[in-house]
């Protein structure tokens, strides 16, 4: 038990310290991936707290999410390799005073909610696996449902503001 | 004692694809040459480019050594030769796998070199392209055996191999190995005549001995991953279950190897174009014929 609450709060710094890194360097590919590790630690901490496939699922997906991340950075940003040192911030007080009272919610919701009876024993990993597909095809399809088509409906649209309209060349022209 | 025996097993594995690679690509069969070669290699200085991201040059060979490792890690080569046995074990072999995908973007960022920084966002744009075909083929695979994991994947081909079973699948999954461990046709980010070597421009010396072994290893813990979904693992008669692990993991190899020897390369572009248009439709496929066998043959 003891070493579960040190590798947990070991992976919890970890990604709060990843965290920090994105806002502390000037290249952007290094704030992503810092961003990376930073979800990586999350997933580690799922491992920690025996979580395997929700770990593992964490670990995957952050690696490709982040590093497409990365080449939307470089190519939208003006100084992507950070050698110019640009400051990339801004209205540091409003996403500090934001920052922090979304940090003292989030533990106040954590402290003082009542989570009802701690689980003393976690279900082996197999049987972990096998209880969230039947949760995904049962009680929670249609929230995960909802959320994908939401999700592939934003990429679309995303896409179709980013195209550059092409405008056919008439025969005036040239 | 496992872990040792199987980073062992990896090592000569890795040695293996070395001679071969230079067999097929070469035609010559020289069983020292890549000792030399590593020698040299190690023997030569090893270059620091003028303003290098100096964490992510030095990470990214380690990273992808490291990524094809850990895949190795949930590969059972016999029964009972295996590091971990996973309750995740297929979904893990994937998860260390798209560290391949940030080691060659950490390596060709790094160095700050245009030639390398190009592969390295070629690879990212090859991943887009054959992802879908990694993880789709391997959902079949997870159905017919009902379990992500690895051992029991192997066990639930006794009857008859994943390769008769799912065709396709087997064909989807080869070909995107083959992209993942960037091989011929698929190696324009670290091709000799593309970019100068592109990942590899700026790598020298000892770095550059990590990175290859990395690939080496990867080439080599793919092919494993193909024995176990695909060709029934360690199962077979009249060889012990080792033997049989080591020859269809050799001939595996051979044939990634010599598949792409005779094809032209293919643009990251042209191969998007062609997993999503065709690739996609024909994994969806696969796993909707494999539902159905599922139920009436399991």
């Amino acid at each position: 038990m003891t070493a579960q609450m040190f590798f947990i709060g070991f992976f919890g710094l970890a990604g709060v310290w990843f965290g920090i890194v994105v806002f502390r360097t000037y290249s952007m590919v290094r704030s992503a991936l810092a961003l990376l590790f930073s979800q990586t630690a999350l997933g580690a901490m799922f491992l920690s707290m025996q979580a395997e496939f929700l770990g593992v699922l964490q670990i995957m997906m952050m690696a490709t999410e982040m590093s497409i991340m990365a080449i939307f950075m470089v190519m939208f940003m003006m100084d992507p390799g950070g050698l110019g040192e640009m400051d990339m911030t801004h209205q540091k007080r409003l996403s500090l005073g934001v920052g922090i009272t979304a940090f003292v919610s989030a533990v106040a919701v954590a402290v003082f909610v009542d989570w009802g009876p701690l689980a003393t024993t976690a279900p082996d990993a197999v049987q972990q696996t096998a209880d969230l597909g039947l949760e995904l095809l049962g009680r929670s399809m249609l929230i995960f449902e909802t959320a994908g088509v939401t999700i592939l409906t934003a990429m679309i649209a995303a896409t179709a503001v980013a195209i550059q309209p092409v405008k056919k060349a008439s025969c005036h022209e040239s | 004692m496992t872990t040792v025996l199987i980073l062992l097993l990896l090592a000569i594995g890795a040695y293996f694809v070395a001679v071969l690679e230079a067999w097929v690509s070469k035609g010559r069969f020289q069983l020292a040459a890549p000792l030399f070669a590593a020698i040299a290699l190690l023997g030569r200085e090893s270059i620091l480019p003028r303003k290098p991201d100096r964490l992510f040059f030095e990470v990214g060979p380690v990273l992808l050594l490291l990524s094809a490792l850990l895949a190795a890690a949930v590969i059972p080569l016999t029964p009972n030769l295996i590091i971990t046995d996973l309750a995740t074990g297929a979904l893990f072999i994937n998860a260390a796998m798209v560290y391949v995908l940030v080691a060659l973007l950490m390596a060709g960022w790094g160095p700050d070199g245009a030639y390398g920084m190009i592969g390295g966002w070629r690879f990212l744009g090859q991943l887009i392209a054959y992802a879908m075909l990694i993880v789709m083929p391997l959902t079949a695979v997870a159905m017919r055996a009902e379990s992500l994991v690895t051992t029991q994947i192997v066990v639930s081909q006794a009857g008859l191999w994943n390769i008769i079973y799912q065709p396709l699948g087997f064909v989807l999954f080869f070909i995107a190995s083959m992209a993942l461990a960037f091989l011929p046709p698929f190696d324009m980010m670290i091709a000799k005549g593309e970019l100068a070597g592109g990942v590899e421009a700026e790598y020298t010396g000892m770095r550059l001995a990590v990175f290859r072994l990395g690939r080496l290893v990867l080439i080599i813990t793919l092919a494993s991953a193909i024995v176990i979904f695909y060709l029934g693992g360690w199962q077979g008669s009249g060889l012990p279950p080792w033997a049989w692990s080591a020859v269809k993991i050799l001939l595996v190899t051979a044939g990634m190897l010599l598949a792409g020897r005779f094809m032209p390369r293919i643009r990251e572009a042209h191969l998007l174009y062609w997993c999503w248009i065709l690739g996609i439709p024909l994994a969806l496929a696969n796993i909707f014929i494999v539902g159905i066998l599922v139920l009436e043959f399991p």
